[in-house]
């Protein structure tokens, strides 16, 4: 008897954790779709033997309004372009955001660097982690004074040309939409949980000692996240949330 | 003593006309900062009135107040009959003395009490982020403070110098401190450019950003708070010292 409920006791926060994967499997659909979209368009204007241009980027707007639309965790979604690769401008962003009366609008910045202190955008993780890796990835939770000024989670991948690296293509999820959506998963379990990443931030909880934003620390979660395992610290129960670098902290009821 | 008489001074208030000097001078600033920022550029036209003064949220009697206060401070031109419209004009002072005009619009009072929301800002935030932050969250700090030790000239020190500000709240994880620190930069940031052209306190105020940077990473909670409190403190008593000069 205590072993079967040992082994099924695992269930549920794998369970939970898959879900969680899941749901930011959706917003990684819109991620690659962009991609997809940007990397054909790329294509083609390297094909007419040109340099791109921010109008050529236009065309991307009715795939991006589309994925505004349908997936409610998206509140930003877009193509941002690698300093240097469009003919017209030194750096851009082809960028739409959820306006808070359900309108949809493009991110005007200020790129140019003799008036803005924010001119330059490399830095980011969401951008710097794809170009240097060449994998997607999830950046955050950190607030974004860039684009939206919210509390978010970035998910992005990279956007190559001729073999080339031309920029990310990448999506918002503000923390507020993640937490509406992740805490009825969380909340199924017995005890106390929460959702972190891999330098221990944390995501989303409903654990009242484990708030949004605080680090959790003592647990190497990258390790957990390279594993793709299942671990255990100090009886808490560390799960990986399946494609995703979030790893779901439960601690037994 | 009943309800109405207790509250009598305070609701006077509340019903007293809104306080239309403090709007003109709202959007004197803000309109003479995006000029001397070069936000808004030598000969760029403005919207019409009425449009400006809807996106400023504002009556068009307050807009052309701010508007003639404008043109008597050199900043603006008037064009009249077709095509024409407020056009900028940088007049050919040269920017320090400008932005003396500028500082000369504000009281010591108000600086100082711009000065003691920036330090509640900034002192939060600092305790704030060395409870939440590990090394990582730091790079971009460190960059911004190795920035400010090397920027040239006055606009793009006062530029970086409310940057750190901005990424310290953010490092806070609060994204209410970041709006918060991000629309008081917009007022502050001209004006501190004035305290740093002067290269000797560009390089104390760096020196102050690295030793929070320090205390954060230390996990120093309070002393992080006092020494972003002390920077911020410092800037703004040199503001207000050079204000009485003029």
């Amino acid at each position: 008897m205590g072993l079967a409920t040992a082994a099924l006791g695992t269930a549920p926060e794998e369970s939970v954790a898959a879900e969680v994967g899941s749901a930011l499997e959706s917003v990684f659909d819109a991620v690659s779709a962009t991609r997809a979209e940007t990397t054909a368009l790329l294509t083609r204007v390297a094909a007419e033997h040109r340099r791109p241009a921010t109008v050529d980027l236009a065309a991307l707007r009715p795939g991006l309004h589309l994925r505004l639309a349908r997936n409610a965790l998206v509140s930003g979604v877009g193509f941002v372009a690698a300093p240097g690769l469009l003919g017209d401008v030194p750096a851009w962003l082809e960028w739409w955001q959820s306006g808070a009366e359900g309108d949809v609008r493009p991110l005007l910045l200020d790129l140019d660097p003799d008036h803005s202190a924010y001119a330059d955008y490399t830095h980011w993780d969401w951008f710097a982690l794809p170009r240097d890796t060449g994998e997607r990835a999830v950046a955050g939770p950190y607030v974004d004074y860039l684009c939206s000024d919210e509390y978010s989670l970035t998910l992005s991948a990279p956007v190559e040309t001729e073999g080339r690296f031309a920029g990310v293509a990448a999506a918002d999820v503000y923390l507020r939409h993640f937490e509406a959506a992740v805490l009825p998963l969380l909340r199924r379990l017995p005890g106390p949980a929460h959702l972190v990443n891999a330098r221990g931030r944390v995501a989303a909880s409903a654990d009242p000692a484990h708030l949004a934003g605080s680090l959790t620390k003592g647990p190497d979660f990258a390790a957990v996240l390279e594993s793709a395992r299942p671990a255990r610290h100090d009886g808490l129960r560390l799960v990986p949330c399946r494609g995703v670098p979030l790893v779901l902290v439960a601690s037994p009821r | 003593m009943n309800q109405q008489q207790m509250n009598g001074g305070a609701r006077r208030a509340v019903f007293s006309p809104v306080d239309n000097r403090a709007r003109v001078d709202a959007v004197v600033r803000r309109i003479g900062d995006a000029i001397e920022l070069g936000l808004l550029a030598d000969g760029e036209q403005l919207p019409g009135e009425s449009e400006l003064a809807g996106q400023l949220g504002v009556s068009t009697v307050t807009l052309r107040e701010a508007l003639m206060a404008l043109r008597q401070q050199g900043l603006l031109t008037t064009r009249r009959g077709r095509g024409g419209g407020s056009f900028v004009s940088l007049p050919e002072v040269p920017g320090e003395e400008r932005l003396k005009v500028r500082l000369r619009g504000w009281s010591t009072e108000e600086l100082r009490d711009l000065g003691d929301h920036w330090a509640a800002l900034s002192g939060t935030a600092a305790r704030l982020a060395a409870e939440r932050t590990e090394p990582d969250d730091l790079l971009q700090l460190r960059r911004t403070a190795e920035e400010l030790a090397w920027a040239e000239d006055a606009a793009a020190r006062g530029r970086v110098y409310g940057r750190f500000h901005v990424e310290l709240a953010a490092a806070a994880q609060s994204a209410r401190l970041t709006r918060e620190q991000v629309a008081l930069q917009t007022e502050v940031g001209a004006l501190l450019c004035l305290v740093l052209a002067d290269d000797e306190y560009r390089e104390e105020v760096a020196d102050r950003h690295r030793s929070v940077i320090s205390a954060v990473q230390d996990g120093a909670h309070e002393t992080a708070r006092g020494l972003a409190e002390r920077c911020v403190r410092e800037s703004t008593a040199r503001l207000i010292a050079l204000r009485l000069t003029l």
